[in-house]
């Protein structure tokens, strides 16, 4: 029997690659483009806030190009959302949601739910995770992705200068954001784990190396993570796009399922550090969201993929979120490029 | 005043802004008043040059922007005292440029260490800020008379909002008149080819100088079309 996209994505995630028939083609990110939306009526911003619309553009790339996972949300500010940040859905266009202005400058201003499964948009999230998982359930792994501790409150929550500027002259300060909000994350996860998802991916992109120190990294993320990864009860992912070859190793010391980089990361060397440190362990990535998936043409896909996949990816994936205006034959061409490099 | 004096002053302005020390920066500051020693020679010699060996371990990653920010404060803090002190010729700008973050985006650490680096350097910026409207680049280059317009984005998603100040200029009849340079993370050289910008600077040192480049070309045009009209 053909294993399904939920055996393939499992097996590599439970450490069992030898199992499958081809390597998988996921995106643990955003899977949301302007074509996906045209093509089952699922428009931003009501995609934001509409379960059932959530999960159909959740799972258009799947539907319509093959895609071995679903995804949902496509958004970086459910968490902060809840944290009182203002949200704003740039209503009646299709653009990232994004803070207008920042109003929280003290950890004691934080909103702190008490029920989190009632909190901002966790409800839908949740909803829109039931409905795949009704329709998918072992077939089709179910993603859902949340921005952790440090990217959601250095990006979304506090103003990220004066964030960026406290880790060096008020680290207290930066811990106590992280620890006055740690447990709302965790139960955020584990209510999305509940619903159905069979993945968690954390999107930490706030915490590359192309904005801090590895030694910050260490003191500021990975604890957190780690946290979340003891607490949550699915396989989980870590995924950072900008430079990550410093922190590899301390990516995988916060305890995730894999590790997912973009092409700023380059696979060769990150699998021969990964493989120092535990042989095998997996490796998500890391094709171009926009200068290859994005302009194509159909060579340059194939010949990323194949590259990629070479190096030693064991899943393959773009760096990050699709990009909203690539045309939905070219992410059919990036899975049908590792349907067809992929093989075992 | 000695010229070791002079040299240990600007060490000290170095070091401050390296160390992102905001106090010692105004300490120093201070000093090169009290000592009679040119503010501009000061914020060159001392701020700036300090910003550039910021900019140059921040290239190695043995800086990262936390470091960046603290230093960039500290060159603040030295400027704000030091500026207001420039005799008035001197303080004149070398060029005018229009600088924001794009719409979309909220990031605006890289645009804010430009912003430091072109005033050190001598140029009046005009900062829009983030999350910049598209019209808003071009109305203010038009009424300020500006030479140059910067634009940033850290993310992929807000790429776009560049290509429509790139059609916006071409719309007004500004294009080749008013030169742009683009950087941020998710930017390329790639992508400024694609949307016809006039320069591209991978990190803030380099679109220092790019800018630079830029102003230099517009003033020598500018130049060589007022002897032309001079000969005929």
């Amino acid at each position: 029997m053909v294993p399904s996209s939920y055996d393939r994505f499992m097996a590599v995630l439970n450490g069992k690659p030898e199992d499958i028939d081809r390597i998988p083609c996921v995106n643990t990110t955003s899977v949301a483009t302007i074509g996906f939306m045209e093509a089952f009526d699922a428009y931003w911003p009501a995609a934001h806030h509409d379960p059932l619309k959530m999960a159909k553009l959740g799972s258009a790339a799947h539907r319509l190009c093959g895609l071995d996972n679903v995804s949902v949300p496509f958004c970086m500010t459910v968490e902060a959302e809840i944290f009182g940040s203002v949200i704003d859905f740039h209503e009646g266009s299709v653009r990232w949601p994004s803070i207008r202005e920042f109003q929280i400058t003290e950890s004691s201003e934080l909103v702190i739910p008490e029920d989190v499964s009632e909190a901002g948009r966790v409800p839908v999230v949740v909803e829109a995770i039931r409905l795949l998982k009704e329709e998918f359930d072992g077939v089709v792994p179910v993603n859902a992705y949340m921005a952790p501790p440090f990217t959601s409150i250095s990006s979304y929550v506090v103003d990220s200068i004066s964030f960026l500027k406290w880790l060096r002259r008020s680290p207290e300060t930066v811990h106590e954001f992280c620890e006055a909000t740690i447990d709302t994350y965790v139960e955020i996860a584990n209510l999305y784990a509940e619903a159905g998802a069979d993945v968690i991916t954390l999107h930490e992109m706030g915490a590359s190396t192309d904005i801090i120190s590895p030694t910050h990294f260490d003191e500021f993320v990975k604890p957190y993570l780690s946290e979340i990864n003891r607490q949550v009860k699915t396989p989980t992912v870590l995924n950072i796009c900008g430079s990550t070859m410093a922190i590899l190793e301390s990516m995988m010391d916060c305890g995730a399922s894999a590790i997912a980089v973009d092409e700023r990361t380059p696979i060769q060397g990150a699998r021969n550090l990964v493989d120092a440190k535990e042989p095998g362990y997996p490796i998500i990535g890391n094709i171009p969201a926009y200068d290859v998936i994005h302009t194509g043409p159909v060579e340059r896909i194939g010949e990323a993929v194949d590259g990629a996949i070479t190096e030693g990816v064991d899943i393959v994936a773009p760096g990050c979120d699709f990009w909203l205006e690539t045309p939905t034959d070219n992410i059919g061409v990036f899975v049908d490029a590792v349907v067809k490099h992929g093989k075992a | 005043m000695s010229e070791s004096k002079r040299e240990r002053l600007f060490k000290k302005l170095i070091e401050a802004v390296d160390l992102g020390d905001e106090g010692l920066a105004a300490e120093g500051a201070n000093e090169a008043l009290a000592e009679g020693v040119p503010p501009y020679d000061a914020i060159i010699h001392g701020l700036a040059e300090g910003m550039k060996i910021v900019g140059n371990k921040y290239e190695r990653k043995e800086y990262f922007l936390p470091d960046m920010l603290l230093s960039a404060d500290a060159m603040y803090a030295g400027l704000n005292i030091l500026t207001p002190h420039i005799p008035k010729d001197e303080s004149r700008s070398k060029g005018k440029i229009i600088l924001g973050v794009v719409e979309g985006d909220v990031h605006d650490i890289g645009k804010n260490i430009v912003k430091v680096m072109l005033t050190a350097s001598g140029y009046e910026v005009i900062d829009l800020g983030r999350d910049v409207p598209t019209p808003e680049f071009i109305e203010k280059a038009k009424s300020e008379g500006a030479q140059v317009i910067a634009m940033s984005t850290l993310m992929t998603p807000t790429l776009m909002s560049m290509q429509d100040v790139e059609d916006g200029l071409d719309k007004e009849g500004m294009k080749g008149k008013v030169r742009t340079i683009i950087g941020g993370g998710s930017v390329s050289e790639e992508w400024r080819e694609r949307i016809g910008s006039d320069a591209y600077g991978k990190d803030a040192t380099e679109a220092v100088s790019k800018i630079k480049t830029l102003i230099d070309n517009i003033i020598a045009a500018a130049e060589s079309m007022k002897e032309e009209d001079g000969s005929s």
